[in-house]
Protein backbone atom coordinates (compact mmCIF):
# COMPACT_ATOMS: atom_id res chain seq x y z
CA UNK A 1 0.00 0.00 0.00
CA UNK A 2 1.15 3.62 -0.89
CA UNK A 3 2.21 5.37 2.17
CA UNK A 4 0.94 8.72 0.50
CA UNK A 5 -2.26 9.86 1.32
CA UNK A 6 -2.40 12.81 -0.39
CA UNK A 7 0.81 13.04 -3.64
CA UNK A 8 0.97 16.96 -5.37
CA UNK A 9 3.82 16.90 -7.99
CA UNK A 10 4.25 20.60 -9.81
CA UNK A 11 0.67 21.47 -9.34
CA UNK A 12 0.34 24.82 -11.37
CA UNK A 13 -3.35 27.13 -11.47
CA UNK A 14 -3.93 29.95 -13.98
CA UNK A 15 -7.19 31.26 -14.12
CA UNK A 16 -7.46 33.22 -17.34
CA UNK A 17 -10.36 36.30 -17.35
CA UNK A 18 -11.86 37.58 -20.33
CA UNK A 19 -12.80 41.66 -20.42
CA UNK A 20 -14.50 43.57 -23.21
CA UNK A 21 -17.68 42.68 -25.59
CA UNK A 22 -15.76 43.19 -28.68
CA UNK A 23 -11.96 43.02 -28.31
CA UNK A 24 -11.67 40.96 -25.81
CA UNK A 25 -8.60 41.00 -23.50
CA UNK A 26 -7.72 38.06 -21.60
CA UNK A 27 -5.63 38.64 -18.25
CA UNK A 28 -4.11 35.59 -16.65
CA UNK A 29 -3.75 35.25 -12.70
CA UNK A 30 -1.18 32.37 -11.24
CA UNK A 31 -2.98 30.97 -7.89
CA UNK A 32 -0.67 28.60 -7.12
CA UNK A 33 2.75 27.83 -8.95
CA UNK A 34 4.62 24.51 -8.93
CA UNK A 35 3.76 23.05 -5.69
CA UNK A 36 4.67 19.73 -4.33
CA UNK A 37 4.31 17.81 -1.20
CA UNK A 38 3.21 14.16 0.24
CA UNK A 39 1.18 13.46 3.31
CA UNK A 40 1.19 10.25 4.54
CA UNK A 41 -1.71 8.08 5.64
CA UNK A 42 -2.92 9.20 9.04
CA UNK A 43 -0.95 12.62 9.13
CA UNK A 44 -2.79 16.14 9.92
CA UNK A 45 -1.00 18.69 7.09
CA UNK A 46 -1.35 22.22 7.98
CA UNK A 47 -1.37 24.80 4.85
CA UNK A 48 -0.54 28.55 5.75
CA UNK A 49 -0.59 31.50 4.49
CA UNK A 50 -1.45 34.71 4.07
CA UNK A 51 -5.43 36.09 1.97
CA UNK A 52 -5.00 35.10 -2.11
CA UNK A 53 -1.92 33.10 -1.64
CA UNK A 54 -3.30 29.87 -2.99
CA UNK A 55 -4.25 27.52 0.06
CA UNK A 56 -8.35 27.20 -1.04
CA UNK A 57 -6.87 26.88 -4.99
CA UNK A 58 -4.66 24.30 -3.83
CA UNK A 59 -7.32 21.95 -1.84
CA UNK A 60 -9.80 22.48 -4.44
CA UNK A 61 -7.51 21.02 -7.01
CA UNK A 62 -7.18 18.19 -4.59
CA UNK A 63 -10.85 17.92 -4.25
CA UNK A 64 -11.62 17.66 -7.97
CA UNK A 65 -13.36 21.20 -7.72
CA UNK A 66 -10.94 23.15 -10.05
CA UNK A 67 -8.43 21.44 -13.24
CA UNK A 68 -4.92 21.93 -12.62
CA UNK A 69 -3.30 23.94 -15.49
CA UNK A 70 -0.08 22.10 -14.62
CA UNK A 71 1.02 19.26 -12.60
CA UNK A 72 -0.40 16.33 -11.04
CA UNK A 73 -2.30 15.42 -7.96
CA UNK A 74 -2.87 12.01 -6.63
CA UNK A 75 -4.96 11.15 -3.55
CA UNK A 76 -4.85 7.54 -2.55
CA UNK A 77 -3.11 6.24 -5.77
CA UNK A 78 -6.18 7.94 -7.79
CA UNK A 79 -5.42 10.76 -10.05
CA UNK A 80 -7.65 13.92 -9.48
CA UNK A 81 -8.12 14.84 -13.27
CA UNK A 82 -8.26 11.23 -14.68
CA UNK A 83 -9.85 9.28 -11.68
CA UNK A 84 -12.13 12.28 -10.42
CA UNK A 85 -15.58 9.93 -9.66
CA UNK A 86 -13.03 7.85 -7.27
CA UNK A 87 -11.57 10.46 -6.17
CA UNK A 88 -14.44 12.05 -4.55
CA UNK A 89 -15.79 8.78 -3.12
CA UNK A 90 -13.29 8.68 -0.77
CA UNK A 91 -12.68 12.70 0.53
CA UNK A 92 -14.57 14.91 2.62
CA UNK A 93 -14.40 18.47 2.50
CA UNK A 94 -15.13 21.47 4.24
CA UNK A 95 -15.52 25.20 3.27
CA UNK A 96 -15.51 28.03 6.21
CA UNK A 97 -18.58 30.08 5.78
CA UNK A 98 -22.04 30.14 5.99
CA UNK A 99 -22.25 29.09 2.40
CA UNK A 100 -22.95 25.11 1.75
CA UNK A 101 -25.80 24.34 2.99
CA UNK A 102 -29.84 24.37 2.48
CA UNK A 103 -30.91 27.17 4.83
CA UNK A 104 -34.98 26.54 4.85
CA UNK A 105 -33.79 22.75 5.85
CA UNK A 106 -33.19 21.60 9.12
CA UNK A 107 -29.59 19.80 9.85
CA UNK A 108 -30.94 16.31 9.66
CA UNK A 109 -32.87 17.24 5.91
CA UNK A 110 -29.00 18.71 5.22
CA UNK A 111 -26.99 15.09 5.73
CA UNK A 112 -30.10 13.24 4.53
CA UNK A 113 -29.93 15.19 1.33
CA UNK A 114 -26.54 14.59 1.18
CA UNK A 115 -26.23 11.21 2.01
CA UNK A 116 -28.32 10.37 -0.83
CA UNK A 117 -25.63 11.95 -3.18
CA UNK A 118 -23.00 10.21 -1.19
CA UNK A 119 -25.60 7.11 -2.16
CA UNK A 120 -24.99 5.86 1.05
CA UNK A 121 -27.31 2.79 2.33
CA UNK A 122 -30.17 4.24 4.29
CA UNK A 123 -29.31 1.58 7.10
CA UNK A 124 -26.09 3.30 7.60
CA UNK A 125 -27.59 6.67 6.78
CA UNK A 126 -29.86 5.99 9.98
CA UNK A 127 -26.86 5.25 12.02
CA UNK A 128 -24.65 7.86 11.31
CA UNK A 129 -26.28 10.77 10.97
CA UNK A 130 -27.36 10.93 15.10
CA UNK A 131 -23.39 9.97 15.38
CA UNK A 132 -22.07 12.81 13.69
CA UNK A 133 -24.44 15.05 15.18
CA UNK A 134 -23.62 13.36 18.22
CA UNK A 135 -19.67 14.17 17.69
CA UNK A 136 -20.27 17.81 16.22
CA UNK A 137 -22.61 18.49 19.38
CA UNK A 138 -25.64 19.55 17.37
CA UNK A 139 -27.63 16.39 18.67
CA UNK A 140 -30.35 18.72 20.72
CA UNK A 141 -30.70 20.96 17.19
CA UNK A 142 -30.93 18.22 14.33
CA UNK A 143 -34.24 19.04 14.13
CA UNK A 144 -33.74 22.83 13.04
CA UNK A 145 -33.33 25.06 10.44
CA UNK A 146 -30.02 25.87 9.69
CA UNK A 147 -31.24 29.31 9.33
CA UNK A 148 -31.15 29.27 12.80
CA UNK A 149 -27.85 28.09 13.70
CA UNK A 150 -24.76 30.25 14.36
CA UNK A 151 -21.95 30.60 12.54
CA UNK A 152 -20.13 27.87 14.87
CA UNK A 153 -22.84 25.89 14.71
CA UNK A 154 -22.97 25.80 10.98
CA UNK A 155 -18.85 24.83 10.62
CA UNK A 156 -19.56 21.97 12.83
CA UNK A 157 -22.46 21.03 10.52
CA UNK A 158 -20.10 21.39 7.91
CA UNK A 159 -17.84 19.25 9.48
CA UNK A 160 -20.77 16.29 9.88
CA UNK A 161 -21.14 16.70 6.60
CA UNK A 162 -18.06 15.74 5.09
CA UNK A 163 -17.75 13.13 7.23
CA UNK A 164 -20.72 11.19 6.17
CA UNK A 165 -19.61 8.73 4.27
CA UNK A 166 -16.47 8.28 6.36
CA UNK A 167 -14.19 9.49 3.99
CA UNK A 168 -10.28 8.48 4.83
CA UNK A 169 -8.96 11.74 3.80
CA UNK A 170 -10.67 15.37 4.66
CA UNK A 171 -9.91 18.64 3.67
CA UNK A 172 -10.99 21.33 5.99
CA UNK A 173 -10.43 24.69 4.95
CA UNK A 174 -10.22 27.24 7.44
CA UNK A 175 -12.94 25.43 9.64
CA UNK A 176 -12.14 27.45 13.03
CA UNK A 177 -13.06 30.56 10.97
CA UNK A 178 -15.98 32.74 13.37
CA UNK A 179 -16.41 30.55 15.74
CA UNK A 180 -16.04 31.26 19.44
CA UNK A 181 -12.82 30.38 21.31
CA UNK A 182 -15.11 27.48 23.46
CA UNK A 183 -16.39 26.68 19.80
CA UNK A 184 -12.68 26.60 17.93
CA UNK A 185 -11.50 24.76 20.97
CA UNK A 186 -13.66 21.93 20.63
CA UNK A 187 -13.51 21.62 17.02
CA UNK A 188 -10.12 21.10 17.18
CA UNK A 189 -10.46 18.52 19.88
CA UNK A 190 -12.96 16.88 16.95
CA UNK A 191 -9.89 17.08 14.44
CA UNK A 192 -7.49 15.13 17.19
CA UNK A 193 -9.96 12.32 17.48
CA UNK A 194 -10.56 12.01 13.85
CA UNK A 195 -6.74 11.78 13.22
CA UNK A 196 -6.33 9.16 16.11
CA UNK A 197 -9.45 7.44 13.98
CA UNK A 198 -6.55 7.15 11.11
CA UNK A 199 -7.99 9.86 8.91
CA UNK A 200 -5.40 11.94 6.71
CA UNK A 201 -6.17 15.72 7.36
CA UNK A 202 -5.08 18.81 4.90
CA UNK A 203 -5.97 21.56 7.09
CA UNK A 204 -5.75 25.03 6.01
CA UNK A 205 -5.91 28.07 8.75
CA UNK A 206 -5.16 31.50 9.54
CA UNK A 207 -4.31 30.63 13.14
CA UNK A 208 -0.82 29.79 14.07
CA UNK A 209 -1.83 28.52 17.36
CA UNK A 210 -4.21 26.08 15.67
CA UNK A 211 -1.73 24.78 13.46
CA UNK A 212 1.29 24.78 16.60
CA UNK A 213 -1.43 22.54 18.37
CA UNK A 214 -3.03 20.56 15.50
CA UNK A 215 -0.17 20.02 12.46
CA UNK A 216 2.40 17.37 12.23
CA UNK A 217 3.97 19.29 9.44
CA UNK A 218 3.00 22.19 8.09
CA UNK A 219 3.48 24.09 4.69
CA UNK A 220 3.77 28.04 4.09
CA UNK A 221 2.45 29.15 1.05
CA UNK A 222 2.93 32.82 -0.19
CA UNK A 223 2.18 34.01 -3.73
CA UNK A 224 1.36 30.11 -4.93
CA UNK A 225 4.59 28.99 -3.93
CA UNK A 226 5.75 26.97 -1.20
CA UNK A 227 8.40 28.75 1.10
CA UNK A 228 8.81 26.58 3.80
CA UNK A 229 7.88 23.14 4.68
CA UNK A 230 8.47 21.31 7.96
CA UNK A 231 7.40 20.20 11.00
CA UNK A 232 6.45 23.00 13.83
CA UNK A 233 9.40 22.47 15.57
CA UNK A 234 11.57 22.20 12.80
CA UNK A 235 10.54 25.44 11.26
CA UNK A 236 10.36 27.23 15.06
CA UNK A 237 14.80 25.78 14.75
CA UNK A 238 15.11 27.86 11.61
CA UNK A 239 15.04 30.92 13.32
CA UNK A 240 16.41 29.47 16.56
CA UNK A 241 17.83 30.51 19.00
CA UNK A 242 16.41 33.94 18.99
CA UNK A 243 14.26 35.32 21.78
CA UNK A 244 11.20 37.71 21.27
CA UNK A 245 11.02 40.47 23.51
CA UNK A 246 7.88 42.60 23.79
CA UNK A 247 7.64 45.78 25.33
CA UNK A 248 4.78 47.74 25.85
CA UNK A 249 5.52 51.36 25.54
CA UNK A 250 4.43 54.99 25.80
CA UNK A 251 3.63 55.70 22.19
CA UNK A 252 5.00 59.07 22.39
CA UNK A 253 8.76 57.20 23.74
CA UNK A 254 9.22 54.74 20.74
CA UNK A 255 11.73 56.94 18.38
CA UNK A 256 13.74 56.92 21.62
CA UNK A 257 13.83 53.37 22.26
CA UNK A 258 14.24 52.24 18.47
CA UNK A 259 17.31 54.86 18.66
CA UNK A 260 18.70 52.77 21.65
CA UNK A 261 18.36 49.74 19.99
CA UNK A 262 19.99 50.62 16.37
CA UNK A 263 23.43 49.87 17.98
CA UNK A 264 22.62 46.21 17.74
CA UNK A 265 24.01 44.45 14.84
CA UNK A 266 21.65 43.08 11.70
CA UNK A 267 20.67 39.74 13.82
CA UNK A 268 18.26 41.60 15.57
CA UNK A 269 15.21 42.59 13.92
CA UNK A 270 12.66 45.84 16.06
CA UNK A 271 9.44 45.89 14.53
CA UNK A 272 6.69 48.58 16.18
CA UNK A 273 3.37 47.36 16.45
CA UNK A 274 1.12 50.17 16.53
CA UNK A 275 -1.59 48.53 15.69
CA UNK A 276 -2.13 47.17 18.99
CA UNK A 277 -3.17 49.56 21.60
CA UNK A 278 -1.00 50.88 23.65
CA UNK A 279 2.03 50.08 21.31
CA UNK A 280 4.38 47.40 21.12
CA UNK A 281 7.91 46.93 20.50
CA UNK A 282 8.38 43.43 19.21
CA UNK A 283 12.62 42.45 19.17
CA UNK A 284 13.41 38.95 17.43
CA UNK A 285 17.26 38.58 18.60
CA UNK A 286 20.06 36.21 19.28
CA UNK A 287 21.40 38.37 22.18
CA UNK A 288 18.32 38.88 24.56
CA UNK A 289 20.58 39.55 28.05
CA UNK A 290 22.18 42.66 25.70
CA UNK A 291 18.78 44.08 24.67
CA UNK A 292 17.94 43.84 28.09
CA UNK A 293 21.08 45.84 28.95
CA UNK A 294 20.01 48.43 26.80
CA UNK A 295 16.69 48.95 27.62
CA UNK A 296 16.99 48.89 31.50
CA UNK A 297 17.86 52.76 31.95
CA UNK A 298 13.76 52.84 30.47
CA UNK A 299 12.21 50.41 32.69
CA UNK A 300 9.86 52.97 34.03
CA UNK A 301 6.06 53.61 33.23
CA UNK A 302 7.03 57.05 31.67
CA UNK A 303 8.64 54.80 28.46
CA UNK A 304 8.52 50.75 29.11
CA UNK A 305 5.18 49.96 30.92
CA UNK A 306 5.73 45.95 30.46
CA UNK A 307 8.62 43.69 29.51
CA UNK A 308 7.82 39.84 28.00
CA UNK A 309 10.84 37.75 27.01
CA UNK A 310 9.49 34.76 25.06
CA UNK A 311 10.67 32.02 22.75
CA UNK A 312 9.66 32.26 19.37
CA UNK A 313 6.15 30.56 18.20
CA UNK A 314 5.19 29.71 15.17
CA UNK A 315 3.70 32.93 14.79
CA UNK A 316 6.63 34.64 14.51
CA UNK A 317 8.20 32.00 12.20
CA UNK A 318 5.55 32.78 9.86
CA UNK A 319 6.12 36.50 9.92
CA UNK A 320 9.58 35.76 9.76
CA UNK A 321 9.05 33.97 6.60
CA UNK A 322 6.27 36.06 4.99
CA UNK A 323 7.85 39.47 5.52
CA UNK A 324 11.00 38.08 4.19
CA UNK A 325 9.44 36.96 0.75
CA UNK A 326 7.72 40.87 0.69
CA UNK A 327 11.69 42.29 1.27
CA UNK B 1 -24.63 10.30 -15.95
CA UNK B 2 -23.92 8.56 -12.48
CA UNK B 3 -26.92 6.07 -11.60
CA UNK B 4 -30.09 6.89 -10.74
CA UNK B 5 -31.67 5.37 -7.77
CA UNK B 6 -35.01 5.73 -6.41
CA UNK B 7 -33.39 7.03 -2.60
CA UNK B 8 -31.98 10.02 -4.98
CA UNK B 9 -34.71 10.44 -6.96
CA UNK B 10 -37.07 10.89 -3.81
CA UNK B 11 -34.64 13.18 -1.51
CA UNK B 12 -33.50 15.34 -4.46
CA UNK B 13 -37.72 16.11 -5.57
CA UNK B 14 -38.43 16.32 -1.50
CA UNK B 15 -35.67 18.97 -1.52
CA UNK B 16 -36.37 20.84 -4.49
CA UNK B 17 -40.24 20.88 -3.48
CA UNK B 18 -38.81 22.16 0.32
CA UNK B 19 -36.13 24.70 -1.05
CA UNK B 20 -37.51 26.39 -4.07
CA UNK B 21 -40.75 25.11 -4.79
CA UNK B 22 -42.87 25.82 -1.71
CA UNK B 23 -43.09 29.45 -1.33
CA UNK B 24 -44.74 32.53 -2.62
CA UNK B 25 -42.66 33.24 -5.53
CA UNK B 26 -43.46 30.14 -6.96
CA UNK B 27 -46.74 30.92 -6.01
CA UNK B 28 -46.88 33.82 -8.66
CA UNK B 29 -45.27 31.77 -11.00
CA UNK B 30 -47.37 29.06 -11.13
CA UNK B 31 -51.14 30.71 -10.54
CA UNK B 32 -51.02 34.28 -10.90
CA UNK B 33 -48.16 34.62 -13.85
CA UNK B 34 -51.30 31.69 -15.94
CA UNK B 35 -53.86 33.61 -14.72
CA UNK B 36 -52.88 36.86 -16.42
CA UNK B 37 -51.89 34.98 -19.43
CA UNK B 38 -55.12 33.69 -19.43
CA UNK B 39 -57.03 36.59 -19.02
CA UNK B 40 -54.76 38.51 -21.78
CA UNK B 41 -55.80 35.61 -23.65
CA UNK B 42 -59.54 36.08 -22.93
CA UNK B 43 -59.41 39.59 -23.61
CA UNK B 44 -57.66 39.38 -26.74
CA UNK B 45 -59.94 36.83 -28.22
CA UNK B 46 -63.11 39.06 -26.92
CA UNK B 47 -61.18 42.49 -28.85
CA UNK B 48 -60.90 39.88 -32.16
CA UNK B 49 -64.89 39.58 -32.06
CA UNK B 50 -65.27 36.32 -30.86
CA UNK B 51 -68.53 35.53 -28.69
CA UNK B 52 -66.87 32.85 -27.21
CA UNK B 53 -63.16 32.49 -26.67
CA UNK B 54 -61.03 29.70 -28.35
CA UNK B 55 -60.26 28.13 -24.41
CA UNK B 56 -57.84 25.34 -25.39
CA UNK B 57 -55.53 28.37 -26.53
CA UNK B 58 -57.15 30.91 -23.84
CA UNK B 59 -57.14 29.09 -20.89
CA UNK B 60 -55.29 25.81 -21.42
CA UNK B 61 -52.31 28.07 -23.11
CA UNK B 62 -52.48 30.30 -20.37
CA UNK B 63 -52.04 27.06 -18.33
CA UNK B 64 -49.19 26.12 -20.76
CA UNK B 65 -47.24 29.29 -20.60
CA UNK B 66 -47.42 28.95 -16.70
CA UNK B 67 -45.92 25.28 -16.86
CA UNK B 68 -42.93 26.96 -19.43
CA UNK B 69 -42.03 30.15 -17.48
CA UNK B 70 -41.82 27.78 -14.37
CA UNK B 71 -39.48 25.66 -15.74
CA UNK B 72 -36.95 28.01 -16.85
CA UNK B 73 -37.45 30.11 -14.18
CA UNK B 74 -36.96 27.31 -11.71
CA UNK B 75 -34.67 25.78 -13.46
CA UNK B 76 -32.61 29.55 -13.86
CA UNK B 77 -32.92 30.29 -10.47
CA UNK B 78 -31.73 26.34 -8.86
CA UNK B 79 -28.39 26.50 -10.48
CA UNK B 80 -27.69 30.17 -9.70
CA UNK B 81 -28.79 29.99 -6.40
CA UNK B 82 -26.47 27.20 -5.61
CA UNK B 83 -23.73 28.80 -7.22
CA UNK B 84 -24.41 31.68 -4.76
CA UNK B 85 -25.09 29.30 -1.78
CA UNK B 86 -21.58 27.22 -2.23
CA UNK B 87 -24.11 24.13 -2.98
CA UNK B 88 -23.28 23.59 -6.72
CA UNK B 89 -19.60 23.13 -5.77
CA UNK B 90 -20.84 20.55 -3.16
CA UNK B 91 -23.34 18.85 -5.52
CA UNK B 92 -20.11 18.43 -8.50
CA UNK B 93 -17.78 17.54 -5.83
CA UNK B 94 -20.34 14.33 -4.67
CA UNK B 95 -20.20 11.39 -6.05
CA UNK B 96 -23.50 11.82 -8.15
CA UNK B 97 -23.05 14.14 -11.36
CA UNK B 98 -24.50 17.52 -11.65
CA UNK B 99 -26.43 15.98 -14.80
CA UNK B 100 -28.35 13.67 -12.42
CA UNK B 101 -29.41 16.47 -9.95
CA UNK B 102 -30.08 18.79 -12.56
CA UNK B 103 -32.13 16.19 -14.54
CA UNK B 104 -33.80 15.15 -11.26
CA UNK B 105 -34.59 18.74 -10.79
CA UNK B 106 -35.98 19.59 -13.80
CA UNK B 107 -38.40 16.51 -13.76
CA UNK B 108 -39.42 18.22 -10.18
CA UNK B 109 -39.86 21.61 -11.88
CA UNK B 110 -42.10 19.93 -15.44
CA UNK B 111 -44.04 17.78 -12.67
CA UNK B 112 -44.88 20.97 -10.63
CA UNK B 113 -45.73 22.89 -13.80
CA UNK B 114 -48.46 20.54 -14.10
CA UNK B 115 -49.92 22.47 -11.59
CA UNK B 116 -50.37 25.22 -13.15
CA UNK B 117 -51.80 23.48 -16.13
CA UNK B 118 -54.20 21.35 -13.90
CA UNK B 119 -55.83 24.76 -12.54
CA UNK B 120 -55.86 26.62 -15.92
CA UNK B 121 -57.74 23.10 -17.14
CA UNK B 122 -60.21 23.34 -13.92
CA UNK B 123 -60.72 27.18 -14.23
CA UNK B 124 -61.82 26.43 -18.60
CA UNK B 125 -64.45 23.96 -17.37
CA UNK B 126 -65.81 25.24 -14.14
CA UNK B 127 -65.65 28.92 -15.25
CA UNK B 128 -65.77 29.25 -18.91
CA UNK B 129 -68.07 26.22 -19.66
CA UNK B 130 -65.19 23.99 -21.89
CA UNK B 131 -66.94 21.10 -22.73
CA UNK B 132 -65.34 17.67 -22.50
CA UNK B 133 -67.67 16.33 -25.62
CA UNK B 134 -65.71 15.46 -28.34
CA UNK B 135 -62.42 15.46 -26.88
CA UNK B 136 -59.94 12.70 -28.12
CA UNK B 137 -58.64 11.79 -24.37
CA UNK B 138 -56.39 9.43 -25.55
CA UNK B 139 -54.67 11.25 -28.15
CA UNK B 140 -54.55 14.13 -25.51
CA UNK B 141 -52.83 12.13 -22.79
CA UNK B 142 -50.49 10.69 -24.90
CA UNK B 143 -49.71 14.07 -26.12
CA UNK B 144 -49.32 14.98 -22.46
CA UNK B 145 -46.52 12.61 -21.91
CA UNK B 146 -44.69 13.74 -24.44
CA UNK B 147 -45.14 17.00 -23.87
CA UNK B 148 -43.60 16.73 -20.60
CA UNK B 149 -41.21 14.73 -22.17
CA UNK B 150 -40.56 17.38 -24.51
CA UNK B 151 -40.07 20.28 -21.60
CA UNK B 152 -37.66 17.86 -19.59
CA UNK B 153 -35.72 17.30 -22.42
CA UNK B 154 -35.38 22.11 -23.27
CA UNK B 155 -35.13 22.04 -19.18
CA UNK B 156 -32.26 19.76 -19.08
CA UNK B 157 -30.91 20.92 -21.95
CA UNK B 158 -30.57 25.06 -20.85
CA UNK B 159 -29.76 23.97 -17.28
CA UNK B 160 -26.30 23.17 -18.65
CA UNK B 161 -25.97 26.69 -20.40
CA UNK B 162 -26.85 28.08 -16.37
CA UNK B 163 -24.42 25.83 -15.19
CA UNK B 164 -21.07 26.86 -17.05
CA UNK B 165 -21.49 31.06 -16.18
CA UNK B 166 -23.31 33.01 -14.45
CA UNK B 167 -23.81 35.31 -17.67
CA UNK B 168 -25.67 32.89 -19.49
CA UNK B 169 -28.19 32.59 -17.12
CA UNK B 170 -29.57 35.76 -18.67
CA UNK B 171 -29.67 34.61 -22.17
CA UNK B 172 -31.79 31.49 -20.71
CA UNK B 173 -34.34 34.01 -19.46
CA UNK B 174 -34.53 35.62 -22.67
CA UNK B 175 -35.56 32.72 -24.19
CA UNK B 176 -38.46 32.42 -22.41
CA UNK B 177 -40.63 34.45 -24.68
CA UNK B 178 -39.48 33.54 -27.76
CA UNK B 179 -39.91 29.88 -27.78
CA UNK B 180 -43.13 30.67 -25.85
CA UNK B 181 -44.07 32.67 -29.19
CA UNK B 182 -42.24 29.91 -31.19
CA UNK B 183 -44.40 26.86 -29.89
CA UNK B 184 -47.87 28.60 -30.12
CA UNK B 185 -48.94 28.16 -26.53
CA UNK B 186 -51.56 30.84 -26.91
CA UNK B 187 -52.60 30.32 -30.83
CA UNK B 188 -52.39 27.72 -33.76
CA UNK B 189 -49.09 27.80 -35.03
CA UNK B 190 -50.41 28.14 -38.25
CA UNK B 191 -50.76 31.64 -37.52
CA UNK B 192 -47.47 32.44 -37.51
CA UNK B 193 -45.09 33.17 -40.81
CA UNK B 194 -44.16 30.41 -43.09
CA UNK B 195 -39.94 30.62 -41.99
CA UNK B 196 -41.34 31.01 -38.42
CA UNK B 197 -43.49 27.71 -38.71
CA UNK B 198 -39.83 26.08 -39.97
CA UNK B 199 -38.16 27.39 -37.37
CA UNK B 200 -40.29 26.31 -34.31
CA UNK B 201 -39.89 22.74 -36.11
CA UNK B 202 -36.38 22.53 -34.51
CA UNK B 203 -38.72 22.76 -30.73
CA UNK B 204 -39.56 19.77 -29.72
CA UNK B 205 -42.50 21.32 -27.17
CA UNK B 206 -43.85 22.63 -30.96
CA UNK B 207 -44.88 19.02 -31.62
CA UNK B 208 -46.16 17.53 -28.60
CA UNK B 209 -48.35 20.77 -27.31
CA UNK B 210 -50.09 21.00 -31.10
CA UNK B 211 -50.71 17.33 -30.88
CA UNK B 212 -52.66 17.95 -27.82
CA UNK B 213 -54.42 21.12 -28.80
CA UNK B 214 -55.64 19.24 -31.87
CA UNK B 215 -56.98 16.20 -29.61
CA UNK B 216 -58.55 18.73 -27.13
CA UNK B 217 -60.07 20.08 -29.84
CA UNK B 218 -61.72 16.48 -30.94
CA UNK B 219 -58.80 15.54 -33.79
CA UNK B 220 -58.79 11.89 -34.10
CA UNK B 221 -55.96 11.36 -37.32
CA UNK B 222 -54.00 8.93 -36.02
CA UNK B 223 -51.82 9.77 -38.72
CA UNK B 224 -51.41 13.24 -37.47
CA UNK B 225 -51.30 12.58 -33.75
CA UNK B 226 -48.42 9.72 -34.06
CA UNK B 227 -46.49 11.71 -36.95
CA UNK B 228 -46.33 14.65 -34.49
CA UNK B 229 -45.63 12.15 -31.43
CA UNK B 230 -42.90 10.85 -33.64
CA UNK B 231 -40.78 14.38 -34.65
CA UNK B 232 -41.43 15.29 -30.52
CA UNK B 233 -39.64 11.67 -29.74
CA UNK B 234 -37.32 12.42 -32.02
CA UNK B 235 -36.17 16.36 -31.65
CA UNK B 236 -36.44 15.61 -27.77
CA UNK B 237 -33.65 12.78 -27.67
CA UNK B 238 -31.90 15.13 -30.61
CA UNK B 239 -31.45 17.45 -27.61
CA UNK B 240 -31.16 15.06 -24.58
CA UNK B 241 -27.71 13.62 -26.91
CA UNK B 242 -26.70 17.60 -27.73
CA UNK B 243 -26.99 17.64 -23.73
CA UNK B 244 -25.13 14.76 -22.59
CA UNK B 245 -22.07 15.94 -25.09
CA UNK B 246 -22.50 19.61 -23.21
CA UNK B 247 -23.02 17.99 -19.92
CA UNK B 248 -19.28 16.76 -20.41
CA UNK B 249 -17.91 20.01 -21.50
CA UNK B 250 -19.52 22.08 -19.15
CA UNK B 251 -17.96 19.80 -15.90
CA UNK B 252 -14.88 20.14 -17.42
CA UNK B 253 -15.29 23.82 -18.11
CA UNK B 254 -16.59 25.03 -14.51
CA UNK B 255 -13.94 23.39 -12.85
CA UNK B 256 -11.12 25.01 -15.15
CA UNK B 257 -12.70 28.60 -15.19
CA UNK B 258 -13.58 28.59 -11.14
CA UNK B 259 -16.77 29.31 -12.13
CA UNK B 260 -18.50 26.79 -9.66
CA UNK B 261 -18.11 28.82 -6.69
CA UNK B 262 -18.00 32.58 -8.83
CA UNK B 263 -20.62 35.27 -7.03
Amino acid sequence: MDPSAIVASSLNKTFNTKTGLWKTKTKSTIAVEDISFNIERGELFGLLGPNGAGKTTTVKMLTTLLLPTGGTAKILGLDVVRQTAEVRRHIGFAFSGSRGLYNRLTAIQNLKYFAELYALDPAITRKRIPELLELVGLSQRGDDRVETYSSGMVQRLHLARALLHDPEVLFLDEPTVGIDPVGARELRQTIKNLISLGKTILLTTHYMAEAEELCHRIAIINKGRIVALDSPDALKRRISGDSVIEATIQTAQAHILMDRLRILDGKTVVELKNSTEPEKLCIRTPEPARVLELLSPYLNPQYIQGLEVRNQTLEDVYITIIQGEKE
Amino acid sequence: MSRLRWGLIKRQMVVQLQVATLNLYSLGLFVIQPAVFIAVGMLLSHAAGNAMPDLVYSVVGGGIMGMWSGLVFSSTYDIAGDRYNGMLELIVGSPTSLATVEAIRTLTNVLSGLFSLSLAFITSLAIFGYSLHGVNFWGAGISLLLLLFAMWCMGVFLANFIAWSRISTWFVDYLEMPIAFLCGFMYPIRVLPGWLQILSGAIPIRWALQAMNESLLGNRDLTFLATHWAIAIGISLIFLAITRWLQVKVHDSIRLSGELSSI
